[in-house]
C-alpha cells in the first residue's frame, strides 16, 4: 500500500473513530436521544405491526380457510370434468371433494330429513373435524372423515332416530354404521341450502353410489376443495378459467362470505392506515430532531473545517453517525417490535384459536428499510446541509448558515413519504389521493394558522405581564410557530382520525352482530304454521322475532319503462343472506352451474322479456331494525295499500325516486305501486333484509310463505328435532357457526386495531415532544436574558404556559376541523361507513391540544427557571 | 509566506454595499510575528478570516505559501488549512464533546498520523495540562481551555498561526501567561504568527504592527521602530 493510500485509510479510520466519539458523547449529552427514539419508534412500529399483521393475516387466512376447509373452492350443481381435478393434483395442489344433498334417513323406529355430506378421504384440507363417541359432548379433533361403511351424525340426530353410536341406519339403499358423533365441521356454512337445511350426516364419498339417492334432477351440491401455495393456486385458477372459457372460477372466503370479507378488508385498510400514520409521524419526529441536531452542530463543523476537514469528510462523519445510530436503532427496534407483537399475541391468545405460523423475516427487512428510508428522507437533508457550513462561523456566530436549497429537505421528505406510502399500500390511486389530501390539508392549515397567529405589529417584548409577554413571543416567533402549529395540528389530527375511526369501526362491528343476534333462519313457513311455531317457542322460553311474509316478485317497469341498471350488465351486487336463502328455498341451490356467479339471479335469461330482476319482497307495518328512512315517510295506520319502500342503493342504481310508479309481477299477477319511502339497510347484520317492502294490504291476497329468525343457544338446539317433527315442511337454516366465526374474526381485528392505535399514539407523542424541543434553544436564550434582567420565575413560567397553551389551542381547533374533513372522506369512500359529526371532539380537540402542548412545553422549558441564566447561556 | 494583493471585502446591506476592507496589500515573511490592531469594526477579524482562507474576498487575492486562495475552492482551501495553518480564537473553539486530549489529537488524526496520542499528550504536557487530559472543555477554566487551543494549534505542525484576540476572554494575569506560552511555542516551532488584537501591549510583543482604520491599512511598521520613536 502506498504512503498516500495508507494516509488516506488512516484518515478515514480517524474520521470514523471521531464519528463514534461524537456519537457517544452526543448520546451521553442527550442530543441524540430523541432522534434515536424516533428511529426506534419507526422501526418498532413498522416491525411490530408488520410482524403482527404478517402472522395475524396468516392466522386470519387460516381461520378463513377453515371456513372453506380449503384455500380455494369450486362449487356447483354439476360434476366437473375429471381432468380438472387431476390437473390440480399434477400442479402440486392438495384436493378433496364433497357432495351435499338432502335425504331421509331411517332407523328401526324413526326417520328424519338430514343434510347429507359425502366427503373424500383427504377432507378437510384446512381446519379440522371434531368428533365424539357419544352425543352432546365437546369431542376431540380427528384425522379425516368417516371411512366407507360408516356415517357420522350430529348429536341431535341420535335421539331423533332413537339410536346410539355403533347402531346402523339406512341412507337410501345403503345400511351404514354410526361411527362417531360429528361436533364441528369447518365448512358447515359454505354449502347451499342443502348444507344447512337439517342436521348433518357425514358419509364417505365411496358410499354415495351404494345409497343410490342421487338421481337425475336431485338437488345436489358438488364442492371441489384445493389447498396449496398462493402462486400455484393462482396458476391453477387461471388455467381453470381458460379451460371453462370463463364459466368457472376458484373462489376464496372473500367470495363466499361478504360479511367476513368486509371485516377483513376494513381491518386491512385500518392497519395500513395505522402503520402509515405511525411511520409518517416517526418521520416527522426524525426530521424535527435531525434539524435541531444539525443546527446545534454548525459550530462543530466550522471548527472542524478550520482544522482542515473538507466538506466530504464532514459528510463522512455525519453519515457515519447516522448509519451507526440507525443500525443500533434497527436492532433495538427489531427487539421492541418482536416483544410488542408477542405482547399483542399474548393478549389475543384467547381469541386466536389457530396455531400461528412462524413469522417470516420480511417484517424485519421492512423495519430496517423503513429506518434507512426515514433517515434518507427526513434526517439526511438537514445533516447534509452541515457540509456547507462556513468555517467563518468560528469568527462570526451571526453568519447565515448556507443551506442546500431551502426546498430540498421538503422535496426529499415528501418524496420519501410518497415512496413509503406507495411501498406500504402498493396502490398508486390510494397514494395519489392521500398525498393530494395531505398537501391540501397542509396548505389549508398553513394559511389558517398564519392568519390565527397574525396580529397587529407591536414594539418590544411586552415584559410587563405574563399574558402580554406570551402574546409578544407568539408574534415574534410567528414563522416558527406556524410550522409548529402545523406539525401539532397534523399530529393531533392523525390521532383524532385514528381514534374516531377506530371507535366508529368497532361500534359498527359490534352493532353488526350484537351478542343476541338470532342465529337460525326459519323459512318456507306457511301462514297456518306461524301461530303454532310461535307457541312452540313461547313454551320453550325462546325469544322470537317478526314473521315476514315473503314472495318472489319480478320488477317489470318503473314509470312504464323497463328497469335499467348496471346490476344487470353482469356486475355483482351486494350480498344478502335473505335473498340467498330464499332463492335456495325457491329455486334449489344458488349455484346453477359449477362456479357460476350468482349475478344473474332472478333473471330469466335474455329472452323476449329481457333481463328483469326478481326480488324477495315482503310487507309489514313495522320498519325492520337496522333500516332507516332517508327520503319520504314510513307508513302509518292511515296509509292506503299500494305503497312501497325501496332500499336506497338499489333505488339509486335503478333511478327510483319518491312518487315513482313501479310494476311488479308475482304469482302470475301484475300490480303497480307508488314509492312512498327510500331507506338504508344494514346488509351485513345477518338478519332478514329486503329491497322492497310493501304497505299492508297490497299483496295479502297473493299468498306467501313466512320467514323469521330465532336465537337458539347450543343447548337449545336439540329442540330443533321437536320443531321439525311438528312442522316437517319448514326449513331451518343454521347460521350459528357462521356468526360465531365472524364474531371471532371481528374480535381479533378489533384488538389489533386497539393496539395499533396505541402505537400510533406513542409516535404522535414523540412528534409533539420533538416539535416542542425544536424551538427550545431560542426560548431558552430569550428567557435566560429576561431572567438576567430581573424577570421572575413566575412571570417566565406563566408566559411560557400561555404561549404553549395558545399554540396548542389553535392546533387543536385546526386539527379538529381537519380530522372531521378527513374522516368524512375516509368513512364515505374508503371504509364505506356513514359519516356523522363527532360534536364532543369540537370541544375535546382544542382542549386536548391546549393541555398536552402546554404540559409538554412547560416540562421541556422548566430548566430555564431552574438553572442559572449563565449556565443556560453557556450551554447554548 | 503570506501576501495580500488589493484585498477588498464588501457586503450587501439595505443601504447598498458596505466596504469592510479596501485594497489591502501586505507581505508577511516566514517566521515573522505580525500584530493587526485597530478598533472594533476596523476589519481586523475580516482580514484574518481572508488570510486564513476562511472567507473569500470580493476582489483581490491572498497568496499563502505560494498558493493563490482565490484560485482554490472551499475543499482545496480546507486541505491547505489542514497542512499549513493553526488557529487560536478568543472563544477557544474547542469541541465540547471531546476531551482536552481528543481535541488536541484531532488535527493530527485528520492528517492520518498514527502517532496522534503521543504527540497530543506531549503538547498538553508542554502547555502544563498533563493532569487535565481527560477533562472536557466545560470542566476547564478559560485559561486552561485557551492552553488546550494553543496545544491544538501547534499539534498539526502548522507553519502559520492565526490568533484572534487570544486573551479577549481571559483576565489580565491569565492572559499574560497564555501569551507568554503562545510566543514561547511560536519561537520554538518557528511559525509565522498573525495576531489580531486591540491590546497595544500585546501587539508590542510582535515584530511588526499593522494598524487598520475603517478597512484600510493606515500604518505598517516594525515594533522596534515604533519603540524607538
Amino acid at each position: 500500500m502506498s504512503d498516500a493510500a495508507l494516509t488516506h485509510k488512516r484518515s478515514f479510520l480517524s474520521l470514523f473513530r471521531l464519528s463514534l466519539t461524537l456519537l457517544w458523547r452526543d448520546w451521553a449529552g442527550g442530543e441524540l436521544k430523541l432522534l434515536f427514539l424516533a428511529l426506534v419508534m419507526a422501526v418498532t412500529s413498522v416491525t411490530g405491526i408488520a410482524l403482527f399483521t404478517d402472522r395475524l393475516e396468516q392466522a386470519l387466512l387460516l381461520e378463513s380457510a377453515n371456513m372453506l376447509a380449503a384455500d380455494r373452492v369450486l362449487s356447483g350443481r354439476q360434476e366437473v370434468p375429471r381432468q380438472w381435478i387431476t390437473e390440480a393434483a399434477s400442479q402440486g395442489l392438495q384436493t378433496a371433494e364433497t357432495i351435499s344433498f338432502t335425504s331421509m334417513v331411517f332407523s328401526d323406529t324413526a326417520n328424519l330429513l338430514v343434510s347429507a355430506k359425502a366427503v373424500s378421504s383427504s377432507y378437510p384440507l384446512r381446519g379440522e373435524l371434531i368428533a365424539a363417541d357419544e352425543p352432546f359432548i365437546r369431542g376431540i379433533p380427528v384425522e379425516g372423515g368417516p371411512v366407507p361403511g360408516e356415517v357420522w351424525l350430529e348429536s341431535r340426530v341420535l335421539p331423533a332416530l332413537d339410536i346410539d353410536v355403533g347402531d346402523s341406519i339406512y341412507v337410501g339403499e345403503a345400511e351404514l354404521r354410526v361411527g362417531k358423533v360429528l361436533v364441528v365441521e369447518p365448512d358447515r356454512q359454505q354449502g347451499g341450502m342443502v348444507d344447512n337445511a337439517g342436521p348433518r350426516l357425514m358419509l364417505n364419498l365411496a358410499d354415495v353410489p351404494v345409497t343410490n339417492v342421487i338421481q337425475p334432477g336431485s338437488r345436489v351440491s358438488y364442492r371441489y376443495l384445493f389447498a396449496g401455495d398462493e402462486d400455484t393456486l393462482d396458476v391453477y385458477g387461471a388455467w381453470l378459467q381458460e379451460q371453462s372459457e370463463g364459466q368457472s372460477r376458484l373462489r376464496d372466503v372473500r367470495d363466499e362470505s361478504e360479511e367476513v370479507s368486509d371485516a377483513l378488508n376494513k381491518a386491512e385498510s385500518f392497519l395500513l392506515l395505522g402503520s402509515l400514520f405511525a411511520v409518517l409521524l416517526a418521520g416527522v419526529a426524525i426530521a424535527l430532531t435531525a434539524k435541531r441536531y444539525s443546527e446545534r452542530h454548525y459550530d462543530y463543523v466550522a471548527i472542524l473545517k478550520t482544522l482542515g476537514c473538507t466538506s466530504n469528510q464532514i459528510s463522512v462523519i455525519y453519515i457515519s453517525i447516522q448509519i451507526v445510530l440507525a443500525a443500533i436503532a434497527i436492532v433495538v427496534g427489531w427487539f421492541a417490535g418482536w416483544i410488542i407483537h408477542h405482547l399483542i399475541l399474548q393478549i389475543l391468545s384467547s381469541i386466536i384459536v389457530v396455531d400461528l405460523p412462524p413469522a417470516s423475516f420480511q417484517p424485519f427487512i421492512i423495519g430496517s428499510l423503513t429506518a434507512f428510508i426515514c433517515l434518507l428522507s427526513f434526517a439526511l437533508p438537514p445533516l447534509l446541509a452541515l457540509r456547507h457550513t462556513s468555517p467563518l462561523r468560528v469568527l462570526r456566530k451571526d453568519i447565515d448558515q448556507t443551506k442546500i436549497g431551502a426546498h430540498v429537505p421538503y422535496i426529499v421528505g415528501i418524496t420519501g413519504s410518497v415512496f413509503l406510502i406507495l411501498w406500504y399500500s402498493q396502490d398508486l390511486v390510494l397514494t395519489s389521493v392521500l398525498v393530494l389530501s395531505v398537501a391540501a390539508i397542509t396548505l389549508f392549515l398553513s394559511v389558517v394558522s398564519y392568519l390565527l397567529l397574525r396580529s397587529s405589529s407591536s414594539v418590544g417584548m411586552k415584559a410587563g405581564s405574563a399574558w402580554k409577554l406570551a402574546m409578544s413571543a407568539t408574534r415574534r416567533r410567528r414563522k416558527q410557530n406556524v410550522l409548529q402549529v402545523l406539525v401539532f395540528s397534523i399530529t393531533i389530527m392523525s390521532l383524532l382520525v385514528l381514534t374516531l375511526l377506530r371507535t366508529d369501526l368497532i361500534d359498527d362491528w359490534q352493532a353488526q352482530l350484537p351478542e343476541n343476534t338470532p342465529n337460525h333462519f326459519l323459512m318456507n313457513v306457511t301462514q297456518s304454521q306461524v301461530e303454532g311455531i310461535q307457541n312452540f317457542f313461547d313454551e320453550n322460553g325462546i325469544e322470537q322475532n317478526i314473521f315476514y311474509p315473503m314472495l318472489a316478485a319480478r320488477l317489470n317497469s318503473i314509470n312504464g319503462e323497463p328497469p335499467r341498471s348496471r346490476f344487470f350488465d353482469g356486475e355483482e351486487e351486494r350480498g344478502n343472506i335473505t335473498e340467498r336463502g330464499a332463492q335456495q328455498a325457491e329455486q334449489g341451490d344458488a349455484d346453477d352451474a359449477v362456479g357460476q356467479e350468482s349475478a344473474s339471479e332472478g333473471s330469466d335469461s335474455t329472452g323476449s322479456r329481457g333481463r328483469r330482476p326478481t326480488r324477495q319482497i315482503t310487507w309489514t307495518d313495522i320498519l325492520p331494525p337496522d333500516n332507516q328512512v332517508i327520503a319520504g315517510q314510513w307508513w302509518d295506520a292511515n296509509t292506503p295499500a299500494g305503497m312501497v319502500s325501496v332500499e336506497a342503493d338499489y333505488a339509486r342504481q335503478l333511478g327510483i325516486n319518491i312518487g315513482d310508479e313501479i310494476e311488479f309481477e308475482a304469482n302470475q299477477q301484475t300490480f303497480t305501486v307508488a314509492v312512498q319511502s327510500i331507506r338504508t339497510v344494514r346488509w351485513d347484520n345477518m338478519q332478514p333484509n329486503f329491497y322492497f317492502i310493501f304497505s299492508s294490504g297490497t299483496l295479502d291476497h297473493l299468498g306467501a310463505t313466512y320467514l323469521s329468525t330465532v336465537l337458539m343457544e347450543q343447548e337449545q338446539k336439540i329442540l330443533l328435532n321437536d320443531l321439525l317433527r311438528l312442522f316437517p315442511t319448514i326449513i331451518v337454516i343454521e347460521i350459528d357457526a357462521l356468526i360465531e366465526q365472524i364474531q371471532n374474526i371481528i374480535a381479533q381485528v378489533t384488538s389489533a386495531i386497539e393496539l395499533i392505535s396505541i402505537l400510533v399514539l406513542a409516535c404522535g407523542a414523540l412528534v409533539l415532544l420533538s416539535c416542542v424541543n425544536a424551538t427550545l434553544d431560542e426560548r431558552f436564550r430569550e428567557n435566560a436574558i429576561l431572567r438576567t434582567l430581573g424577570a421572575g420565575r413566575k412571570l417566565i413560567l406563566t408566559s411560557l404556559l400561555i404561549e404553549f397553551a395558545s399554540i396548542g389551542f389553535i392546533a387543536g381547533i385546526i386539527a379538529t376541523v381537519g380530522a372531521e374533513g378527513s374522516l368524512y372522506y375516509l368513512q364515505e369512500f374508503v371504509f364505506e361507513q356513514d359519516f356523522h359529526m363527532h360534536y364532543w371532539v369540537w370541544i375535546a380537540g382544542p382542549l386536548i391540544g391546549m393541555v398536552v402542548i402546554a404540559m409538554l412545553g412547560i416540562n421541556s422549558t422548566r430548566r430555564v427557571v431552574n438553572v442559572s441564566p449563565l449556565n443556560v447561556l453557556r450551554q447554548l | 509566506m503570506i501576501r495580500t494583493e488589493k484585498l477588498t471585502k464588501t457586503v450587501p446591506t439595505s443601504e447598498g454595499l458596505l466596504t469592510i476592507l479596501k485594497n489591502v496589500d501586505l507581505d508577511i515573511a516566514e517566521g515573522e510575528a505580525v500584530a493587526i490592531v485597530g478598533e472594533s469594526g476596523s476589519g481586523k477579524s475580516t482580514l484574518l478570516g481572508l488570510m486564513a482562507g476562511l472567507d473569500s474576498p470580493s476582489s483581490g487575492d491572498v497568496v499563502l505559501d505560494g498558493n493563490s486562495l482565490v484560485a482554490l475552492d472551499e475543499e482545496e482551501r480546507a486541505i491547505l488549512r489542514g497542512q499549513l495553518v493553526g488557529f487560536v480564537f478568543q472563544s477557544f473553539q474547542l469541541l465540547p464533546s471531546l476531551t482536552a486530549l481528543e481535541n488536541v489529537m484531532l488535527p493530527i488524526e485528520l492528517k492520518g498520523d498514527p502517532d496522534a496520542r503521543n504527540k497530543a499528550s506531549n503538547l498538553l504536557s508542554r502547555v502544563g495540562l498533563e493532569k487535565r487530559w481527560h477533562h472536557y472543555p466545560n470542566q476547564l477554566s478559560g485559561g486552561e481551555q485557551q492552553r488546550v487551543a494553543i496545544a491544538r494549534a501547534f499539534a498539526s505542525e502548522a507553519r502559520i498561526l492565526f490568533a484572534d484576540e487570544p486573551t479577549g476572554n481571559l483576565d489580565t494575569a491569565t492572559g499574560a501567561r497564555v501569551i507568554d506560552l503562545l510566543f514561547e511555542l511560536n519561537k520554538e516551532y518557528a511559525t509565522t504568527l498573525i495576531l489580531v488584537t486591540h491590546d497595544e501591549r500585546l501587539a508590542e510583543k510582535c515584530g511588526r504592527k499593522i494598524k487598520l482604520v475603517a478597512g484600510e491599512v493606515v500604518s505598517d511598521r516594525k515594533v522596534e521602530e515604533i519603540t524607538h520613536e
